[in-house]
């Protein structure tokens, strides 16, 4: 009896320091990033408030790749020099599970624990929720979320990451109209982002002289199986599906439509990243006909080809674009905090963004960034990938405009 | 006509799985008198083992199905031992607690030794066959096939067997099952060894068209919660129907209804279904 105590004792004390650890400060400790390491000159805390556990662990944790790998880059360089003084970067990552209450709550920690200057937030609720107050706290919002909204609050301590998803719209609509004709069934995720997709891609399809036969979405977080949904999709016989959501279980929606006999297009949103779905489904057989974001690794150039090394050789898989966008804006907020001679001071770091663009180094360009718009949207130019004969084509340069 | 049958089909796929979830739900709550919110976790582990034994040890589909059958429901024998076997005595508020422990433990744990990120599970069943004018994969067939072979051999097993009766007296009444010369401990386990077992088939058979990830438990322990209470608490027959009046509730209201509209069904039915037997459909008259 004594024993099964004590057991059930020690149980219940590794359940609480896991709980503890997956709360407390650390970053992710299965990438091990350095930490305990003594750098150089006075740490500047970077805050972080994402998801870490549940359905969108996986993004979170990819996103926390990218920035690590730039933040021990910087730090194990020596550091960076403000104003003649030297600085190291420490990633303070929270979790919140995705839900846009506890990012609130999060962000409000990091600045008045940690006191960061920056904190990001990789969720359009999220951003929202942190927005209402990160000008009285002081802090900028590095967003990761291609809702337009986000740069429309007039919120001056905004930095928006990726581009506006609107202008994907036009492109992609044109790409798969074109190719498999005018039906288009809708089935994104059922998030808030992805209602504001379709509701905005709607318009577009209809004004190139198409159709919609079918609205609805789909619920990642409660739908076990798809034939359902995507067989009501397929008795309006589209031409093209819309889908969209995080990658992996949108792979499993354009695969149970290929199963259930679809053999048109998929027009895939910006979330989801083809070369991720093509991780799941095994071979791009099945995207055939796809359109969406150009995948990072479909783009090698100078900026971007030592970090897709880097990364592949850290953590045995390709770089996704959120951890390439979030790997490029660490070092441009270094260069902002440069630029601006303060490492706690948001206005003046957010105020000298262009400065610290214009002054990248070019082996840290992932994306050829070059302008950061009075919204606080930055602009990477425009980027398209379809699948064509089984493999990615990148199609940036054709349908630019 | 095409798009109803294929919609029949459908439902029959998903409420195999629900009902085999389910069932292990209502077993466990026979002892425990809780909901046992650590079942999803289980369902992911057994998920997670058939891929590893799969990916790792290079072993078939099936013989990893079976190996993974049987550590869950070791696992599951461990947790009674551990957790609840102590408790026995105590309010049930503990039990629960310790129920949403073993979960958030496990889900750690998974997270922490394999990573968050999404696995698919393939399959040696993934042909596309098409009859009556509806499309299926051999996965699906399989998957119908052995839900309902297992639900039978179960039954059996609870109904002709000595041991089945123990556990169905155990379920009633615990003191009584002790009185009788039932050995309460030795049921109590292997009742959970069946429930960790059966958690482990459902997600093994439904994990190669869906996904394996540290979350996946959540997506099926909130309609297992539905489905046993639509059913009774502890009720064998009833998460077996309610499995699959969920599943139909599910496709056939997506299909004519709304798909928007298809969880609202499913919990209109609930409540309709309590109001009129508020215990369930086939729940004891005595409790």
């Amino acid at each position: 009896m004594k024993l099964k105590k004590g057991l059930l004792f020690l149980l219940l004390i590794s359940l609480l320091l896991l709980t503890a650890c997956s709360n407390s400060s650390s970053s992710n400790p299965a990438n091990g990033n350095g930490k305990g390491k003594k750098y150089e000159g006075t740490p500047v805390n970077i805050g972080f408030s994402g998801p870490l556990s549940g359905p969108a662990a996986y993004y979170g944790e990819n996103i926390l790749n990218g920035m690590t790998l730039a933040i021990e880059e910087i730090n194990e360089n020596g550091g960076f020099e403000v104003n003649g003084e030297k600085y190291h970067l420490n990633l303070v990552s929270l979790d919140d599970k995705y839900l846009p209450n506890e990012t609130g709550s999060n962000a409000k920690r990091l600045v008045q624990e940690y006191n960061t200057p920056i904190v990001y937030v990789p969720h359009s609720g999220g951003i929202f929720a942190t927005q209402v107050f990160n000008e009285q706290l002081n802090f900028i919002v590095a967003a990761y979320s291609s809702e337009p909204d986000i740069t429309k609050q007039g919120n001056d301590l905004t930095i928006r990451i990726p581009p506006k998803y609107e202008i994907y719209l036009k492109p992609f609509s044109e790409y798969v109209m074109k190719r498999f004709g005018k039906k288009i069934a809708f089935l994104p995720t059922a998030t808030q982002y992805g209602k504001d997709w379709a509701e905005k891609l709607e318009p577009v399809w209809k004004e190139l002289g198409g159709e919609v036969v079918y609205k609805s979405s789909i619920d990642f977080t409660k739908d076990t199986d798809f034939f359902t949904i995507v067989t009501n999709a397929l008795k309006k016989n589209p031409d093209v599906l819309f889908i969209g959501g995080p990658s992996e279980p949108t792979a499993l929606v354009a695969k149970q439509a290929r199963e259930l006999g679809f053999k048109g297009g998929f027009l895939v949103m910006d979330q989801a990243k083809l070369d991720e779905m093509q991780a799941i489904l095994g071979d791009w057989g099945m995207l055939e006909g796809a359109v969406s974001v150009l995948p990072l690794p479909y783009s090698r150039n100078e900026g971007n080809k030592n970090f897709i090394d880097d990364y592949k050789k850290k953590y045995g898989k390709n770089p996704t674009s959120e951890a390439g966008y979030h790997y490029y804006s660490v070092y441009l907020f270094v260069e902002a905090m440069k630029a601006a001679g303060s490492t706690d001071d948001p206005a003046a770091i957010r105020k000298h963004i262009q400065k610290a663009i214009d002054r990248m180094p070019s082996d840290k360009r992932i994306y050829d960034i070059r302008k950061v718009e009075k919204d606080g949207g930055l602009v990477t130019p425009f980027r398209m990938g379809v699948v064509e004969k089984g493999k990615i084509v990148n199609m940036s340069e054709k349908y630019k405009n | 006509m095409d798009t109803f049958i294929q919609q029949i089909f459908n439902g029959l796929t998903v409420g195999s799985v629900y009902s085999l979830f389910a069932l292990g739900l209502t077993l466990v709550y026979g002892i425990l008198h809780i909901p046992n919110f650590a079942h999803g976790a289980l369902y992911m582990v057994g998920g997670y083992i058939t891929l590893m034994m799969m990916t790792h040890a290079g072993l078939h589909y099936v013989l990893a199905i079976f190996i993974s059958v049987i550590v869950v429901g070791l696992l599951a024998v461990l947790m009674e031992r551990v957790v609840f076997y102590p408790l026995r005595n105590t309010p049930p508020l503990q039990d629960k607690i310790a129920a949403i422990g073993i979960m958030l433990f496990l889900e750690a744990l998974i997270q922490f030794i394999w990573g968050a990120e999404y696995r698919s599970m393939p399959t040696p069943f993934g042909r596309v066959v098409e009859f009556l004018g509806i499309t299926v994969t051999t996965q699906r067939i399989l998957i119908i096939a052995a839900a309902v072979i297992i639900m039978l051999l179960l039954y059996l097993f609870l109904k002709k067997t000595m041991t089945g009766a123990a556990i169905i007296a155990m379920s009633q009444n615990r003191e009584g099952a002790f009185l009788s010369g039932i050995n309460a401990n030795k049921t109590a386990m292997l009742t959970f060894f069946i429930s960790g077992a059966l958690a482990a088939v459902a997600s093994s058979i439904s994990a190669p068209i869906n996904l394996v990830f540290p979350g996946m438990g959540h997506l099926v322990i909130l309609k297992a919660f539905v489905i046993i209470i639509i059913g009774g608490m502890g009720s064998i027959p009833g998460a077996i129907i309610g499995g699959y009046i969920l599943g139909f509730s599910e496709s056939l209201g997506a299909a004519f209804i709304s798909n928007d509209y298809k969880d609202l069904i499913a919990f209109i039915l609930l409540i309709m279904i309590l109001t009129l037997r508020p215990k369930g459909l086939f729940a004891r008259e005595v409790q």
